[in-house]
């Protein structure tokens, strides 16, 4: 009977000693004991009080821990939205999100519009103090692009418009090929492959950001934690709890310090669509997305932002698998798809439906949007889609159209759309399509293989340019994944990158997307946007149509 | 003892390689590429991915490639977050599981227990009833609403308690309490029914005409043989609990490691589907080797060591 008490005993001290260690554990991790006291006055005051000793402090939610904070290495939203904050490339986004100055005060383009000269700014610094200098570019795009590159970078192939870079990053050239010198401790000079004109904005994009080559050189992963990281921005890493929260303090070293108006932002880690919400409701969070299930109710508040983002939605037709060989059987199903009502009941939240592939908040160089130019050319017309889907047959010798199957990965939103579409094309055209859904990585697999016949995508660019989207359907792009081949189409794509003259240039962008809507390989469903709920205290934040958000205005009251 | 505990390490060694080999070939059955993103990529890019992480190299050499990770206990780094190696992330999200796990168990343990045995005692009334009907529900009710439910009353509504992440004591009774619920309902239910059969047993009868005191009678005697399946059902919760849960770290923003178990797999990322399967293994292996060794404890009839022996 005692060994029993004594076994007992002993079980509780197990349990108590383990739950305090852990406690103590959490308590000293080396980042901050902040959360405890900015979670009190929080909960207790709600979203109107401001934090300790009158601080500003922005708290926002970044989901999920960022994949990498090395400027070329963590490729997604996560990532760069963060380091958007803490860094600045050459160029950086403005309040009408166009490419202005940032750390280069203004540069040079040569006449043949192949080489760039950028002259740093002289008081733009480091966090730590050490001036920002040419050879920090040069050091930064060399790791971008060497395949060697623990790890190597994903996002590479953006900076294959350097004369060399390309070669570099597939292994044929080295690194002393790749076009970019520092000149001079402040001057940058950088060689294209050919005239690009929306250089300069590619140029604001997180994986041209620099690195400090002196910090880097010495602590190869000085990016991997708040102590060791050195930054060029609005803001600097204070501290960093991996996997729970980040915060950025403004950096005094900025140039441009003055501007900024925030102390403080605090990033949470909350992957809830339904928890996120919660916390904004209670105070915790100042800004957050809207739950799906609450859109209807919370769309038309006061406090929603609503903004364009460049990308759409759209289904890919297989050019290799029958019946999607014939072309005006593509049209057929793209016409019969009523995307008002998709946009409008299905997705909600305000989308707008795709009647064309660019997505609206392209400024074309005489000021007018890309879209309005091109105007709408992939109407809904139930009546033409019949006609065409018989002349379709006909020029194919179909008595019966061959089985179609439509595949999405699975989520919610796909699924009801799916299932709309599924309900189009049996009323507008008496086609019984059957609905297929896959895990994302099987699906993504197969699509890629060109195994599915009629598959769901999308596409968010990654630089403000129609091409960026309208490349993807050139000769063997790694993003085509339709079959499609077509030499007109690729010729007026090369000229829509390399021609010198803006106006002519956009003008065989506007070639090529009528020539892909005439083709129809792909069918568009709808273009993106950014819905955010803001705290009505909260003011200033940048959020670009392609590009990451900017809190270097933000301001909290 | 010395030998049976030998004897069962070199089974648990045997296990471990078991499940490890398994697990390979059915993450290279699966299809797909950690470096499937929804944005753009390259083919030049996305070869020198898969050059990097060895992922061009005949299966058999990732094969031995993982089992040397995981002889030398270093897993390397992550694939989806590439500055953290899988030590790094189970490191730092373990312990946090580990955490809400324990109180967890303690609390569902002291609570559960309790709870089964009034209803024991009171037998058909009020209190069994009462006690009764709050297990089935605790049972019924899956802990991810109860979550939602906890976190829409007591924190947006009622204001009371922060609505998540895990920085102070007060984040953490709402995910305690959610995640408590369930396995308290289970020991609850267990402790009743073990308890109403060891009362009927002709020793507590001789313990009662002794005139020992109904307290002690219940703790000394009774309790101790009903606890025997609790500690059964045991091994498999301490693993499962301790080793975190992805709805409900996922619902309370609680950087622990149960979201490495699902995402892990959804995103390909093979040094940490791995790392949780080998960590996860060998952690329930030894849980279950532990209520072993309780049994002997608890109840004399059992001698582990003596089988060994024989």
């Amino acid at each position: 009977m005692k060994k029993f008490l004594v076994f007992l005993l002993m079980a509780f001290a197990v349990l108590v000693l383990a739950a305090c260690t852990a406690n103590e554990n959490a308590g000293e991790d080396p980042e901050e004991e902040e959360p405890a006291t900015d979670e009190g006055t929080e909960t207790e005051e709600g979203p109107d009080a401001d934090d300790e000793a009158g601080e500003k402090v922005l708290h926002i939610n970044n989901t999920i821990e960022p994949t990498s904070l090395n400027p070329s290495i963590g490729f997604d939203a996560v990532s760069w939205d963060p380091l958007n904050n803490l860094m600045e490339g050459l160029t950086r986004l403005d309040q009408d999100s166009k490419a202005a100055a940032g750390a280069a005060e203004d540069w040079d383009i040569s006449e043949d519009g192949l080489t760039y000269t950028f002259h740093l700014r002289e008081d733009a610094n480091w966090s730590n103090g050490d001036p920002v200098v040419a050879e920090d570019f040069v050091y930064a795009w060399k790791l971008m692009l060497d395949p060697a590159t623990i790890p190597p970078s994903p996002a590479a192939f953006l900076a294959y418009f350097i004369e060399g870079a390309e070669s570099f990053n597939n292994g044929e050239g080295t690194a002393d090929d790749v076009a970019i010198t520092a000149v001079d401790e402040k001057t940058l000079e950088v060689v294209l492959a050919a005239p690009t004109g929306f250089f300069l904005d590619l140029l604001t994009n997180p994986a041209f950001f620099p690195i400090n080559h002196k910090v880097a050189e010495e602590n190869p992963t000085w990016h991997a934690e708040a102590e060791s990281f050195v930054a060029n921005g609005p803001f600097k890493l204070e501290s960093w709890e991996h996997n729970s929260e980040m915060v950025f303090a403004k950096n005094p070293e900025y140039w441009d310090a003055n501007t900024v108006k925030l102390d403080k932002v605090h990033f949470a880690m909350v992957n809830d669509n339904n928890t996120q919400y919660q916390m904004f409701q209670s105070g915790e969070l100042d800004t957050a997305t809207i739950p799906a299930e609450l859109s209807d109710q919370l769309i038309d508040g006061d406090n929603v932002y609503i903004g364009n983002t460049g990308g759409l939605e759209f289904y890919r037709f297989n050019v290799n698998e029958e019946p999607f060989q014939n072309k005006k059987i593509r049209q057929a199903f793209a016409l019969a798809a009523n995307r008002q009502d998709i946009a409008e009941f299905v997705v909600k939240n305000g989308v707008e439906p795709a009647f064309a592939f660019v997505s609206p908040g392209f400024t074309t160089p005489s000021g007018e949007d890309f879209r309005d130019v091109n105007g709408e050319l992939v109407p809904y017309d139930p009546e033409q889609a019949k006609q065409l889907l018989e002349e379709g047959m006909a020029e194919e010798g179909y008595e019966k159209l061959p089985s179609i199957v439509l595949s999405y990965n699975t989520t919610d939103t796909n699924k009801a759309i799916a299932e709309t579409l599924q309900n189009m094309f049996s009323e507008n055209l008496g086609v019984d399509v059957t609905l297929e859904n896959q895990e994302w990585n099987v699906f993504s697999e197969a699509q890629k293989n060109l195994e599915l016949q009629f598959s769901r995508s999308s596409f968010l660019n990654d630089y403000n340019d129609p091409v960026n989207f309208l490349e993807s359907f050139i000769t063997d792009s790694y993003m085509n994944r339709t079959g499609w081949s077509n030499a007109a189409y690729d010729e007026l794509i090369e000229k829509g990158k390399t021609e010198k003259d803006e106006e002519k240039r956009w003008e065989h962008l506007y070639e090529a997307e009528k020539l892909l809507a005439e083709e129809m390989i792909i069918m568009p469903i709808r273009y993106y946007n950014t819905v955010v709920l803001e705290a009505d205290n909260i003011s200033g934040i940048l959020r670009h149509p392609v590009g990451y958000f900017d809190l270097k205005y933000a301001d909290k009251q | 003892m010395l030998r049976y505990i030998l004897k069962r390490l070199l089974i648990m060694i045997a296990t471990l390689w078991i499940i490890i080999t398994v697990t390979f070939v059915l993450m290279i059955s699966i299809p797909g590429s950690p470096f499937n993103s929804e944005g753009s990529s390259n083919a030049t890019v996305q070869a020198n991915l898969e050059k990097h992480y060895h992922l061009d190299e005949p299966y058999y050499i990732q094969y031995l490639l993982y089992l040397k990770s995981i002889v030398t206990l270093e897993l390397g780094p992550s694939i989806k977050q590439p500055d953290q190696t899988v030590n790094d992330l189970l490191g730092r999200g373990f312990p946090i599981s580990f955490e809400l796990g324990i109180l967890t168990i303690a609390v569902a343990v002291i609570s559960g227990i309790t709870l089964g045995i009034f209803a024991a005692l009171r037998h058909n009334g009020v209190i069994d009833y009462v006690a009764m009907g709050l297990a089935v529900l605790g049972i019924s009710v899956p802990n991810f609403i109860l979550a939602t439910l906890l976190i829409q009353k007591v924190a947006v509504d009622w204001d009371l308690l922060p609505v998540a992440t895990w920085s102070s004591p007060a984040h953490m009774i709402l995910p305690i309490l959610a995640l408590a619920t369930g396995p308290m309902a289970i020991i609850a239910r267990l402790t009743r029914s073990t308890m109403l059969e060891v009362l009927t047993q002709d020793y507590i009868k001789m313990a009662r005409a002794k005139g020992l005191s109904p307290w002690k009678i219940i703790i000394k005697h009774a309790l101790r043989n009903a606890l025997m399946p609790i500690v059964t059902i045991m091994g498999t919760l301490l693993a499962g609990i301790l080793t975190g849960t992805f709805v409900i770290e996922k619902i309370f923003a609680i950087p622990g490691m149960g979201k490495y178990f699902v995402e892990s797999i959804n995103q390909r990322d093979y040094p940490v589907i791995m790392g949780t399967t080998v960590f996860y293994s060998a952690f329930l292996i030894f849980m279950l080797f532990l209520v072993d060794i309780a049994y002997g404890i608890l109840d004399p009839r059992i001698k582990v060591h003596k089988r060994g022996g024989e």
